[in-house]
């Protein structure tokens, strides 16, 4: 079985849990035997090739275009990290630093799906030759949200642009048996190769526009969205609140949904003694972007009122995001001394620094589809405070589930555990062995579950199944 | 007669590094050594040391007619040992002239006298010592921190046995009156001298930028605009025209190519060829003044910082008066616990820059404060500082 993935984030390349997730899910499905040609924002227009479980971390390039294959096999030619190798892609640890304009003068055609211009596509005209593709009811208004909602001058929506157009090269990688999109960035060029190919197309919904913008949010993103999983043939949700609010909010056939929790990689690691400490109080740690989704400014008010019974308290705020300045000054209008402090970008190192010197981890996030980091912090047995709006509540127990914006509620508990350290310890512990349980395995097998309905019962890909 | 009453502030602050909170328990070295190295010793070979130079032969040339004043605070005279023991020395032989006059301040060049008057006393009486030991005078002559000056400030002054404080010649409090004259402090105990902060300014920001109409500035141009300051006062009162400015202004705020060591060098000349002109040591405004000194109230601090001369570049956002407000604190919780080992550290850590370094205030001013923060912004230097109150107090509560 071999799979077409897109995906905005993988590891180097990461900004959020959506590099992580799809690095666990990778490595597990190959694990599994499962084949991968994933497909990254990259500078250069490549795709990788994964066949075994070791490629998810070496990364195995292939090229589009030939020219450019033989300028980079040029450049690389004495370079001996796999680093270096993909800085010459355009992997780099924070996306969205470069837009290829070439790439986006065919961008007017390919959108004209329907018309005279969409037929032109070489890709297309080519695949028409062998089958006809089986429309999806609806399947205009669709085409037409991209057309109308893909567009803007921002960074982000030229770049997902730019990605699009790469989907009638995608189209061309022969030998998949179908296509998982991540998120809705990749579902045009998703939704753009299902029309082609006729392949059957899964996106997997990691967060919604909702819940990152924790509003309304961005329209046109809202509609790339709703398209995307209109026109997919299976939706997997991360977690049961995420296929509610799908459901509810986008009105996606629940037939058609899947629910496949997350799981994390971290390995379970003992706490340090309390000598070799950063801080020698009562340690609370915030661990994310630092953006309206995650609700930083619930862990400061929260911060103020637990200070106020317990001045030896420490509070770290560990990341970055568009919120930090407004929190920064906010805690020093707060008046909050030297006992909460701001950590800045850390790197993966500096988070395990951070984790293992944690008491209680704290996620208040206003709307979390799933939140991997949570379950990371129960591994080194720090007991989590979380947001009942959070999927992960519903893979664990030992943790405390308290809504987002219930600052009182919150912040009892969090004087509680100050106060019963034995308590704290305790849970924390039941919490570890907890996590040790959830692992990337059972989700990829849950995955391809979702795959199996497919490769046996889609018309399009009969007599194409390997396994 | 018009006195020039020249004050230069000489001053480099211990910068923090990137100080993270990863080393919190596991650094204890908060300030940038490298740094403050480097910039000292630049400063030192742009400023310090053709300045000091220039002037020593001036004062030489000008046997006791020319006469300058320093006020060099302890942080950078140790950083003198440290990294330019030859400034160091240099300002020795200046003081060996007898033309140089020394100032008192605070030690670190801090704002305690507006959070900590215990630790203010503390600060300036170790100055004192310092000047007394590393040029031989016992400075009577008060200047605190970036010109900081309030009514209450004078009477502590006053205490230690000062006979007058420089500040800045603020138009709120002057309002009609010239800063030429010097006068009295609120209560009758002890002379002011007030910037002339026109014409100082015209030297230190304004001399190199083409954009002035005066400029070039010339010392024929400067001094006809100060021999025209005078034509009014014509009953031989002794007049003080008091040009105070940071003594970076020289070779380093304004490059030696823009000819400003070449002004310096004419003007005690030229000064001099007046003979109701001349120059005056601060200390000397007692015995010049032949008129009964007016008082002036200051019930607010003032400065002779940014176009407001109030403490706002130091003390107005939440992140300065959070940072401000900890460390005095901690300063007290660690004499209170008698932990002499952390005192010098934090006492470091009063150094106003800190603060400066925090301020937000755009336009004109927060470019000026651009200029001089090793730090990428207001936010990030506040970040370095807290986190190193941080690691300061895990360790007072170590033990």
């Amino acid at each position: 079985m071999r799979i077409l993935m897109l995906t905005w984030e993988f590891p180097p390349m990461i900004s959020g849990g959506l590099g992580m997730a799809c690095y666990g899910i990778v490595k597990a499905l190959l694990n599994l035997g499962v084949e991968i040609d994933l497909v990254l924002p990259t500078k250069l227009a490549v795709y990788f090739p994964l066949r075994k479980p070791e490629d998810a971390d070496l990364l195995p390039v292939e090229f589009f275009h030939k020219q450019e294959r033989a300028e980079y096999r040029e450049e690389t030619k004495t370079m001996t990290k796999l680093e270096e190798r993909l800085k010459v892609l355009g992997i780099t640890e924070r996306p969205e630093t470069y837009i290829n304009f070439r790439d986006l003068k065919d961008y007017e055609t390919l959108i004209h799906y329907g018309t005279e211009k969409f037929s032109s596509i070489t890709a297309y005209s080519e695949y028409k030759l062998y089958r006809e593709t089986p429309p999806v009811s609806g399947e205009d208004l669709m085409f037409k949200n991209i057309r109308d909602s893909l567009i803007g001058e921002e960074d982000i929506f030229r770049k997902v642009q730019e990605f699009t157009m790469r989907a009638t090269m995608m189209a061309k990688i022969n030998d998949y048996d179908l296509i998982h999109s991540h998120d809705w960035l990749t579902y045009p060029a998703a939704m753009f190769i299902r029309k082609i190919t006729a392949k059957p197309l899964i996106v997997h919904i990691h967060a919604t526009e909702f819940d990152r913008s924790g509003g309304a949010g961005d329209e046109r993103i809202h509609k790339i969205e709703f398209s995307g999983m209109s026109y997919a043939d299976r939706v997997i949700a991360v977690s049961k609140y995420t296929a509610q609010m799908v459901m509810t909010r986008y009105r996606i056939d629940s037939g058609k949904m899947r629910i496949v929790h997350n799981a994390h990689t971290t390995n379970i690691i003992a706490k340090k003694s309390q000598e070799q400490r950063l801080f020698q109080g009562p340690t609370i740690l915030f661990l994310g972007r630092i953006t309206i989704q995650k609700g930083p400014d619930y862990f400061l008010d929260v911060a103020r009122r637990v200070l106020e019974k317990h001045p030896k308290a420490r509070f770290i705020m560990a990341g970055t995001g568009d919120m930090f300045r407004k929190l920064l000054h906010k805690s020093a209008q707060y008046r909050l001394k030297n006992r909460f402090l701001f950590t800045g970008f850390l790197n993966r190192e500096e988070v395990e620094t951070i984790l293992s010197n944690t008491d209680i981890y704290m996620l208040p996030s206003v709307s979390e589809p799933f939140g991997i980091a949570p379950l990371e912090a129960m591994a080194y047995g720090i007991v989590a405070v979380i947001s009942r709006q959070s999927g992960v509540t519903e893979v664990i127990d030992n943790a405390f589930k308290i809504d987002f914006w219930d600052v009182d509620k919150m912040s009892e508990t969090i004087c509680y555990l100050i106060e019963n350290p034995e308590v704290s310890r305790e849970i924390g512990y039941q919490g570890m062995l907890e996590v040790e349980q959830i692992r990337w395995d059972k989700a990829a097998q849950e995955i391809r579950e979702v795959y199996r309905e497919f490769t046996e019962e889609h018309p399009a890909a009969k007599g194409r199944v390997k396994e | 007669m018009l006195n020039f009453v020249f004050y230069f502030q000489v001053h480099q602050p211990y910068r923090l590094k990137h100080y993270r909170v990863l080393d919190i328990n596991n650094n204890t070295e908060y300030f940038d050594e490298p740094l403050n190295e480097t910039i000292v010793r630049k400063v030192a070979a742009k400023c310090y040391l053709p300045a000091n130079n220039l002037l020593l032969k001036l004062i030489k040339a000008h046997r006791g007619k020319f006469k300058i004043a320093y006020s060099i605070s302890g942080v950078t005279i140790e950083q003198f040992r440290k990294y330019a023991p030859e400034v160091l020395a240099s300002f020795k032989e200046l003081a060996a002239t007898g033309m140089v006059e020394f100032l008192g301040e605070t030690y670190y060049h801090s704002l305690a006298s507006l959070y900590d008057t215990d630790e203010f006393l503390e600060q300036v009486q170790m100055h004192r010592d310092l000047i007394r030991k590393e040029f031989g005078q016992y400075p009577t002559v008060f200047r605190n921190t970036e010109l900081i000056y309030q009514d209450k400030l004078s009477d502590l002054i006053y205490e230690e046995g000062f006979k007058v404080i420089l500040t800045e010649g603020v138009d709120r409090i002057l309002k009609w009156r010239t800063p030429l004259y010097a006068y009295k402090n609120y209560s009758k105990d002890i002379s002011l001298l007030l910037k002339y902060y026109m014409l100082s300014d015209d030297i230190a920001f304004r001399f190199s930028n083409r954009s002035w109409p005066e400029h070039p500035l010339t010392v024929e141009k400067f001094i006809h605009w100060v021999n025209q300051l005078t034509l009014s006062e014509k009953n031989n009162k002794n007049l003080f025209l008091n040009l105070f400015m940071d003594y970076e202004t020289f070779g380093e705020h304004q490059w030696e190519e823009t000819g400003i060591f070449d002004f310096v060098a004419q003007l005690p000349g030229e000064v001099l060829k007046h003979s109701h002109l001349g120059f005056a040591h601060p200390s000397q405004c007692h015995e010049l003044s032949n008129y009964q000194q007016e008082s002036l109230s200051f019930p607010e601090p003032v400065s002779w910082a940014d176009q407001e001369r109030d403490v706002s570049a130091w003390v107005e956002n939440d992140m300065q008066q959070n940072a401000v407000n900890t460390i005095y604190e901690l300063i007290g919780e660690i004499k209170k616990r008698g932990r002499s080992d952390l005192l010098e550290t934090a006492r470091y850590l009063t150094t106003s820059d800190h603060f400066y370094y925090m301020c937000t205030k755009y336009f004109q001013d927060g470019d000026v404060h651009k200029y001089f923060s090793p730090y990428d912004s207001p936010e990030q230097a506040y970040i370095y500082y807290i986190n190193a109150l941080a690691d300061l107090e895990e360790r007072l509560y170590d033990k």
